[in-house]
């Protein structure tokens, strides 16, 4: 088992890092009234540990007891009926699914579910956990109509459903949401917690880890928990007994990116975009999101770029991110910002240079 | 100035060789002499030498070929004046004429002319069409470079002997004219004036054209003298081919030179150098009648369009590739291309730009003459009757000679008394109706197919209905035989006409159900079928033939029935097909089907038992036939090139064509190529672009001058495709709006301006798609396709080594479909995950972050660990994950990037194939997890077929230990107390698996059979009879140990 799932808390008192968010979450479900929660934060900070961790709070063990199921559930839309089908992963008192997989149909699941949970109230009658929870995956990833209309239904149905939505950032929750739920903040661990737990687990593996390389590990891993343990066990398995300055290897993914970048500063001409445009694919062919294209891209070229650059291209970058998040095929839009960086940086080169 | 030319015509046919002299009126031209050409060309050659025309019929070993010296003083005053002359006589009329150099050039044709009063009665002999061609040959340019060549080449092809000899004499003597022309213009154009010395001249050409007949050979020698002294003086350049190409170079710095030769240039064919700078003459409209032209490179000042279009507006016709019909090979440079080569070999000559215009306008100078003429030939017509008749039967051979302008006035006269005449008697019926095929052979085109449907429909009661018991054991024997036929094809081109025509042909009773018929599934209710539904009408017919089998068919009408338009059964007819079918089975009498398009969806299941006849459209030539007919049979005049274009535009569809013609009917009697093309340029429209000829035309090099709603509509085309196409092929644009751009700064700005042009049209497309905000469309097309076309139209150019020059498909769509597979295996790999309950992370975690170390750990061990070891580490870590086969492969799959090392590599084949081993180890002793239990999605097959197919052991799966075995039991109930049927049935098979080593050989063995079919993505698509199997043996046990788990 990878050391991520070995290691992950399974209850609210485990937790190693938020310990204060932990507590406070216990103390919200003892005192029985939960209401419904927000969870937001960078990836690899807890928050799906804390969830989970939540919900054994909440109904014990059989919280883990969860079956998975790919759905289908047969919408009438007005006219027609669509079929959609989502891969829901639920136990006897809840259900967790990521509503924004159906694409701009998200809407008719986000209603559907909840209907459909409405109906089947939990017999367990002792009224206290007479209700279920919906955990909600990338709430950010909803459309607006998808909000809109779990707006209503949170409340319609308040009293036998709890929801709880989990995403990374709160800003692309609408405001609606926001305040009808509680929100919790999960940051990003610090490089010191994370190097803790990373010692802990190393104790537990009983291995030998040289002073500095959890830090380094840290460092790297950009403040992502699940990141830093997860790289940590790709250097042991590369590599044991450690050294301190043992290379900790970078995703695979990330590497292919590092290699886009300098391509593009090394020539920027209509051939180099073209290359690129077909290393884009790749990427984007192996499932990895357009946005942590971009987003990597962008700082792979910052690290080279002089720093009077770095302003407009962070500005087209964000320019061309919330194109693409408008648009949909992503890499139109990488193309175009690729295509403008090369402007920029060749009018630029020949300013400078001649 | 005096442009001496080549030109050829081709065809079966007599020239008359006609001296006209300017000065006295066109009209008092003297017939001089006929020259019979059969099958090869008459070569018009002016030479700088003034007033001679001379035509010579040349027999070299039983081919002819015609010289015609031919002259044009200037614009207004024209001779004509020919002789026969044989080949040989001509070259040393060349020679003669050079040796005596330029100043007195004038004496030697003065020979010549006396012989020419006897050449009329030698002609007259003949007795042959007459046809005026020399007034059409009007020359005014020097002669180019590739023109001279073009005799020698020419007569190498005619006169096998000579084979080296000939380039050399010809290129010089043109040399040497064109020295002429350049030195001293004004000495030839003095002595033209006068007739009488014309006439002189010509009359020395007869002269010596007299002797070579005899002594033929001969002129091998001359040849040889000629090359010797020749070769030296060769080649020069011409001065236009300079001119232009200083013209050229400045717009968008790219000159000839950027393009290596014809052939890498092709597709992207320039502008010409001089557009729409000359007037583009208006002649007769018949005056390149009979003249098959090819346009090859750029030409001067005419879009290669528009120079087809006039002449076809006057008549003449324009191919595609050089052939021995062709008469002019149309292109103002050599571009060394196989249309040139090929013209060369087949000695078609050249003809420039000019050349063309001259023509043209010489025939409206000539115009007047010609009236005169024709006056005079139909106070003669009696005369001349014999031999239009003989023209006209000419005609028909092919090669499409002019009609007489005598000839044409009478037929249009006393067609249009038959046209009043008809017009009165069938007014009410349209001409699809009135000249529908009366007989099979009338039928355009499909011949093959006609009796082919003929044949079978012949045969149809021998071979089904013969003799019930034979019957049987002869279909089974020969399932080649159909019992219903299928006639496919666009619509118009006489498929419903066809199966009429045959039935009728044999005497068959028609029964015609079309789409204006309810076509739905009989009614199984007795009652209902008599009188209601078509159907089952249908079904009484072609059962009800069965009482009469034994009749004698001969008085029995036989009867065939018809099914029409059976593509568009559809809401209303449901199970329409189906029925068809099961009546075709049944069917006591030949069934004809009619579609479109064979390849339809709904017509899968009747293809199976259909004869299958493919109708072809008919060649535009064929149509173009026909409708001759119906337009001489209505009085209509038409010429054929009109036709022809006619038959085009309407692509095959000859009953469209018929609508249109009589529609132009009403208004006109006399129709030209002009009407046609005006008359269809509203339909043509509408007719599909492809998308590549939309981008090709947005991108080209001239897109800047379209007009924007043309932009429009190209973009509009297919409003999905075009912008896949731009986005895939703008880079390779270098934009001509840029001009000098060292260090390609502003064409990079550019492209990004694009790209985010493009990009918005993505954002448009989604507000249209997603909203329905269709009225968003032309913003759409704007911004994704207009604009950055707008920004970068210009020269194609290659990115890549060895890629070929064109636009590429767009490579969006299959990154897309690919995109989708790996997401889909993603998906597969992430509840297979979930399900072991070991990992909770979302599937966007699982790619990014998580799938480096999986990759690591399923990989490294069989790097660095020994074999066995390995194996069992790799094989315990996917049994915790729930990880199978595939899943390994997925994993592999996206952590593969195409330039970096592949994930597999460094792993010896021996592990691998142990890997795999280990995997069908694990089939004994196999459990069910939980994770097969959950249908993945976008796979709709019940959890009992999936755990079928982990049954059948040598396929895929992976082993599990039996330590974890029971960890796995205890979690499968904990999970599956809501689906009981699934795990009832999935205990059940664990219990079998169990039981399976014991059992032996035979079920593995039966499951291996019943699974074998599957594709290789196992557990989706395994045979049913797998898990009938499984069932069957379970059943028994199943209950018992269903309950011992439950507890």
């Amino acid at each position: 088992m990878l050391w991520v799932d070995k290691y992950r808390p399974k209850t609210l008192d485990q937790v190693l890092v938020h310990q204060d968010v932990a507590q406070n979450l216990k103390k919200l479900v003892t005192e029985q009234d939960c209401p419904h929660l927000l969870f937001y934060g960078p990836s690899g900070s807890g928050k799906k540990t804390l969830i989970m961790a939540l919900l054994r709070q909440i109904f014990g063990s059989s919280a883990e007891k969860v079956k998975v199921e790919n759905k289908t559930w047969k919408v009438d839309a007005g006219s027609r009926t669509i079929d959609l089908e989502l891969t829901t992963l639920s136990s006897t008192n809840h259900v967790e699914l990521n509503p924004s997989d159906a694409g701009f149909q998200d809407r008719y699941i986000v209603q559907e579910i909840i209907k459909e949970m409405a109906k089947n109230r939990p017999i367990d009658t002792k009224g206290k956990k007479g209700f279920k929870v919906l955990v909600l995956n990338e709430v950010d990833k909803l459309s607006r109509e998808a909000q809109h209309s779990l707006r209503r239904t949170m409340e319609k149905y308040s009293a036998y459903c709890r929801l709880i939505l989990c995403c990374n950032s709160s800003s692309k929750v609408s405001e609606a949401i926001r305040s009808r739920c509680l929100n919790v903040r999960i940051n990003a661990p610090t490089e010191e917690q994370i190097v803790k737990v990373l010692e802990f687990i190393a104790k537990k593996e009983r291995l030998q880890i040289p002073s500095g390389f959890a830090a380094r590990i840290a460092e790297k891993s950009s403040r992502s928990l699940r990141r830093a343990i997860l790289s940590f066990e790709t250097c042991r398995v590369q590599q044991y007994p450690f050294t301190s300055n043992q290379i900790i290897p970078p995703m695979d993914w990330e590497e292919y990116i590092f290699e886009i970048a300098s391509d593009i500063m090394k020539e920027q001409s209509p051939k180099r975009l073209y290359q690129v445009r077909h290393k884009l694919y790749e990427l984007l062919v192996n499932c990895i999101p357009p946005e942590i294209i971009l987003k990597r891209l962008l700082f792979e070229l910052l690290k080279k770029l002089d720093a009077e650059l770095k302003h407009e291209v962070c500005h087209w970058a964000a320019y061309y991110e919330h194109r693409m998040r408008l648009g949909q095929k992503a890499i139109f839009h990488l193309e175009a910002f690729v295509a403008k960086f090369m402007s920029i940086y060749k009018a630029f080169l020949i300013a400078a240079f001649g | 100035m005096v442009k001496p030319r080549v030109h050829r015509l081709t065809g079966d046919r007599e020239v008359i060789l006609h001296r006209s002299a300017g000065g006295e009126g066109r009209n008092q031209s003297t017939v001089i002499g006929r020259v019979k050409t059969p099958q090869l060309p008459l070569i018009v050659w002016s030479p700088s030498s003034p007033l001679v025309a001379i035509a010579a019929d040349l027999v070299d070993r039983g081919s002819n070929v015609g010289f015609c010296l031919h002259v044009e003083l200037n614009s207004t005053e024209e001779v004509d004046c020919a002789d026969a002359m044989s080949q040989s006589d001509i070259r040393k009329w060349f020679m003669k004429s050079h040796e005596k150099g330029n100043g007195n050039s004038a004496s030697k044709p003065a020979k010549s002319a006396q012989a020419l009063p006897e050449e009329p009665v030698q002609g007259s002999q003949d007795n042959s069409g007459r046809r005026k061609t020399s007034k059409y040959f009007s020359a005014e340019k020097p002669k180019d470079e590739k023109e001279m060549v073009e005799v020698p080449v020419k007569r190498k092809t005619q006169t096998d002997s000579h084979e080296m000899v000939k380039p050399s004499p010809a290129k010089k003597i043109h040399k040497v004219d064109d020295d002429d022309d350049f030195v001293l213009p004004n000495t030839k154009e003095k002595p033209v004036a006068s007739t009488p010395r014309k006439k002189l001249k010509s009359g020395s050409g007869r002269g010596t054209g007299q002797k070579p007949l005899d002594i033929d050979e001969s002129d091998d020698g001359d040849d040889d003298e000629v090359k010797h002294v020749e070769t030296p003086s060769k080649s020069g350049g011409r001065g236009r081919g300079g001119g232009r190409g200083a013209s050229v170079a400045p717009s968008g710095g790219r000159g000839r030179g950027a393009g290596r030769g014809g052939f890498m240039n092709f597709g992207e064919r320039k502008d010409p150098p001089h557009k729409g700078e000359k007037e583009v003459p208006e002649g007769a409209s018949d005056c390149l009648a009979g003249l098959t032209f090819v346009i090859s490179g750029t030409l001067d000042s005419l879009e290669r369009e528009e120079a087809e279009d006039l002449i076809k507006c006057h008549g003449g016709r324009v191919t595609g590739s050089v052939s021995k019909k062709t008469n002019y090979l149309l292109c103002d440079e050599d571009i060394e291309g196989r249309k040139s080569e090929k013209a060369k070999e087949l000695g078609t000559p050249f003809l420039s730009e000019d050349g063309l215009f001259d023509m043209i306008r010489a025939s409206s100078r000539a115009k007047p003459k010609q009236e005169s003429k024709k006056s005079v030939d139909d106070a003669d017509v009696p005369i001349s009757k014999k031999s239009m008749q003989k023209i006209e039967l000419k005609n028909c051979t092919g090669s499409a000679a002019p009609k007489d302008v005598a000839s044409k006035s009478l037929a249009a006269r006393a067609s249009l008394d038959r046209k009043k005449i008809q017009t009165a008697e069938h007014s009410a019926l349209t001409w699809t109706e009135k000249y529908k095929p009366k007989v099979t052979n009338d039928i355009i085109g499909n011949q093959s197919l006609v009796k082919q449907l003929h044949y079978w429909l012949a045969n149809w009661h021998e071979q089904f209905l013969d003799a019930g018991s034979k019957k049987k054991g002869k279909k089974a024997n020969d399932p080649g035989v159909k019992k219903a036929v299928l006639l496919s094809g666009t619509p118009g081109i006489g498929k419903t006409t066809s199966a009429k025509l045959v039935s009728q042909m044999l005497g068959f009773q028609m029964i015609e159900v079309n789409a204006s018929d309810s076509r739905g599934k009989a009614d199984a209710k007795i009652e209902k079928g008599i009188g209601g539904s078509n159907a089952n009408s249908i079904k009484e017919l072609v059962s009800n033939e069965a009482l009469s089998v034994n009749m004698d068919w001969s008085k029995h009408p036989k009867t065939v029935l018809i099914m029409d338009e059976v593509d568009g059964m559809s809401a209303g007819d449901r199970g329409g097909i189906a029925d068809l079918i099961s009546s075709i089975k049944i069917s006591k009498i030949p069934i004809i089907c009619i579609c479109n398009d064979r390849y339809s969806q709904k017509l899968k299941s009747l293809v199976n038992y259909c004869l299958l006849l493919s109708f072809r459209k008919p060649t535009k030539q064929q149509m173009a036939k026909r409708l001759m007919q119906v337009a001489n049979s209505e009085g209509l005049q038409v010429n054929e090139i009109a036709l022809e274009e006619l038959a085009e535009r309407v692509s095959g569809d000859m009953r469209m064509a018929l609508n249109q013609l009589h529609y132009m009917s009403l208004s006109m009697s006399v129709i030209k190529y002009d009407d046609v093309r005006q008359r269809l340029l509203a339909s043509a429209k509408d007719e599909d672009i492809s998308p590549f000829t939309a981008v090709d035309k947005l991108f080209g090099f001239n897109a800047g001058k379209l007009r924007m709603d043309e932009r429009m509509d190209l973009s509009m085309s297919d409003l999905d495709l075009v912008p896949l196409l731009i986005q895939e092929n703008y880079v390779n644009y270098r934009p001509s709006s840029v001009g000098k751009d060292d260090n390609g700064i502003s064409r990079m700005s550019l492209i990004a301006r694009a790209a985010e042009s493009i990009g918005d049209g993505d954002i448009f497309n989604v507000q249209i798609r997603k909203y329905r905000q269709w009225q968003l469309s032309q913003s759409s097309a704007l911004s994704s396709c207009i604009i950055p076309t707008a920004l970068l139209h210009g020269q194609r150019q290659i990115l890549e080594q060895g890629e070929r020059n064109f636009n590429r498909f767009s490579g969006w769509l299959g990154k897309n479909s690919t995109f989708n597979k790996n997401m889909r295996l993603l998906e597969d790999l992430h509840v297979h995950l979930l399900a072991s309950r070991e990992s909770n992370s979302g599937r966007g975690t699982l790619r990014i972050e998580y799938l480096t170390l999986l990759l690591k750990r399923l990989t490294e061990p069989l790097r660095v660990l020994p074999k066995d070891g390995a194996v069992r580490e790799v094989v315990d870590f996917m049994n915790t994950y729930s990880i199978s086969q595939e899943d390994f492969d997925t994993i592999v799959e996206l952590s593969k990037f195409k330039g970096r090392p592949d994930p597999l590599g460094g792993i010896a084949s021996a592990v691998k194939a142990a890997l795999t081993r280990a995997y069908k180890e694990g089939s004994k002793s196999r459990m069910v997890r939980t994770a097969d239990f959950v249908t993945l999605p976008g796979i709709k097959k019940a959890p009992k077929k999936r755990i079928a197919a982990i049954l059948e052991p040598s396929d895929e799966g992976v082993g599990e230990n039996n330590e974890e075995a029971a960890a796995e039991i205890e979690e499968e109930n904990l999970s599956d107390t809501e689906d009981l049927e699934d795990s009832a049935a999935g205990e059940k098979l664990q219990k079998e698996l169990q039981s399976l080593n014991k059992k032996g050989v035979q079920v593995h063995l039966d499951l291996k059979d019943s699974g074998k079919s599957s594709a290789k993505k196992a557990p989706t698509g395994r045979g049913k009879g797998g898990s009938s199997a499984a069932d069957k043996k379970t059943t028994a046990r199943g209950s018992a140990t269903s309950a011992k788990r439950k507890r």
